[in-house]
């Protein structure tokens, strides 16, 4: 039974999942810019960002074309609307990534202290870490992983405690801009990290059609 | 559907609650030796809109039909549990089923006006209750067609007969008709099928402006309208051909259409089977 719209719920599904997958790419790709100082590798990041909005756009756009059109209830309504909700995180994950690339870019003409950039490194693998699982979450419709994101998270959330508290015993010998860029860029990637975290909540719902109550955001 | 074995006791009646205008309580329906309908439990509330959907053949026009009686008219036809209108066994003995089809209105899918004036369609039923006086009947008839929304298109052409308007005017004035006599429940048999769009928009219009007076319960095949119109949602299914349907699940339309708690249903409403 409607065979059309089956297909096309399938397709905007597999175009969510390919964003995502860009989305990982681009932190990935961020992070290494900062770590290595690659100016020309924060440069490509930052270029990819207008067709990441594109296909973000687009991904809304279609939902919202396939909601006027079919009348989708139930699950197929839950899974439109959520597309929707998450090709916005992604779109605004997107942003996050290409600010650590300019700040990779800020950064790249003064080499600190190797501690900063391992702690970046090993922020950026824990990231790596929960968009990987929530990418699967959502591809499998995996609620027991979804729920996992928010204790995958939680390192995240304590490396730039620790990176902000590292960088402030440095603080003196460092000049401002730079610290001030680094700080942000593990930020970035916290919000980053947070934003997977929505998105699991989101995956919750598509599956359940019960809104969890997120858990208490902590203030860095 | 749970409900305890001391309602199916002759003679109880479901807890006086005022908000629920009809209660079904482990109704079976039989036609000759065939079951359609096995063991239904619901409420429909006052003042709401109740949409009943489901397959053709699941039974949902054959258990609307037991709220007026209509069965009954059907020979072999057997009716077992019980129902109640206000709190009132309407399979009681000593049950007017004329006059309980006065408190419980039916429209259908083909408007069927008598073949008389659209005057007279309205008052006919008026007059069958005894009123007579000119003035009450331009009244009664005024007031209706206005509740049906058709006043302002037939005012002037009262003695023109019902057949010649429009097939959603028709039903209009069928509306009309039944709410002449001030029915309590209206009951609604797939009444937008044979109709042109923007008919079938006056009429759920209508339905909006009904309910804060009048009950409506509305068998539907389209599901958009049943999500548009009504306020709750019960799904019927007949799962094994040969087999009574059930009511599978009742609950608020907009958690039907959104969160279904049974998986048949969400099959259904989604377009997997039917």
């Amino acid at each position: 039974m409607r065979e059309n719209f089956r297909k096309e719920l399938k397709d905007l599904k597999q175009s969510v999942l390919d964003i995502g997958r860009s989305i990982v790419d681009v932190t990935r790709l961020s992070v290494k810019a900062l770590v290595d100082g690659d100016v020309d590798l924060a440069e490509q990041v930052i270029a990819g960002d207008d067709d990441l909005d594109q296909r973000c756009l687009a991904i809304e756009e279609h939902s919202l074309e396939v909601i006027a059109t079919q009348f989708p209830v139930a699950r197929d309504l839950r899974l439109l609307h959520s597309l929707g909700y998450i090709s916005m995180h992604f779109e605004r994950m997107g942003d996050l990534g290409v600010n650590i690339a300019k700040a990779a870019r800020r950064t790249a003409s003064r080499r600190g202290p190797q501690t900063l950039y391992d702690l970046i490194q090993a922020q950026g693998n824990l990231v790596h870490r929960v968009l990987e699982a929530m990418l699967e979450a959502l591809e499998k419709n995996d609620l027991e992983l979804a729920r996992k994101l928010q204790d995958l998270d939680e390192p995240i959330d304590h490396l730039f405690k620790q990176f902000f508290r590292e960088l402030a015993r440095l603080q003196e010998e460092e000049d401002i801009e730079w610290a001030s860029s680094m700080v942000l860029a593990s930020r970035y990637l916290e919000r980053i990290a947070d934003h997977a975290v929505d998105i699991g909540d989101r995956i919750t719902y598509m599956v359940t059609g019960q809104f969890e109550a997120p858990a208490e955001e902590e203030e860095a | 559907m749970s409900h305890t074995l001391a309602e199916h006791q002759p003679g109880f009646v479901p807890t006086a609650d005022a908000c629920v205008k009809i209660a079904v309580r482990g109704l079976d329906f039989f036609y000759g030796d065939f079951q359609a309908l096995t063991d239904i439990t619901c409420d429909i509330r006052d003042n709401s809109v109740t949409a009943f959907i489901g397959p053709s053949g699941c039974g949902k026009s054959t258990f609307l039909r037991c709220f007026n009686r209509m069965n009954d008219l059907i020979i072999g036809t057997k009716v077992e549990g019980l129902i109640t209108l206000d709190g009132q066994d309407i399979y009681a003995p000593g049950v007017d089923p004329v006059d309980l089809r006065r408190r419980i209105g039916m429209i259908f899918q083909q408007p069927n006006p008598f073949p008389m004036s659209i005057y007279d369609n309205v008052a006919y039923g008026p007059r069958l209750h005894g009123m007579k006086k000119k003035a009450d009947l331009d009244e009664v008839v005024e007031t209706s067609l206005k509740r049906a929304n058709l006043w302002k298109e037939v005012k002037d052409i009262l003695g023109r007969g019902g057949l010649t308007l429009s097939g959603g005017q028709q039903q209009r004035l069928c509306i009309a008709r039944v709410l002449a006599v001030q029915p309590d429940v209206l009951l609604m048999d797939e009444p937008c099928s044979a109709i042109d769009p923007t008919s079938v928009q006056k009429i759920e219009d209508l339905m909006a402006e009904l309910k804060s007076t009048v009950t409506i319960i509305i068998v539907t095949h389209n599901m958009q309208q049943a999500a548009r119109v009504s306020d709750e949602t019960a799904f019927f299914l007949q799962e094994v051909m040969g087999e009574p349907a059930m009511l599978v699940e009742f609950g608020r339309t907009a958690d039907i259409f959104t969160s279904p708690k049974d998986k048949r249903t969400e099959d259904y409403i989604t377009g997997r089977f039917g």
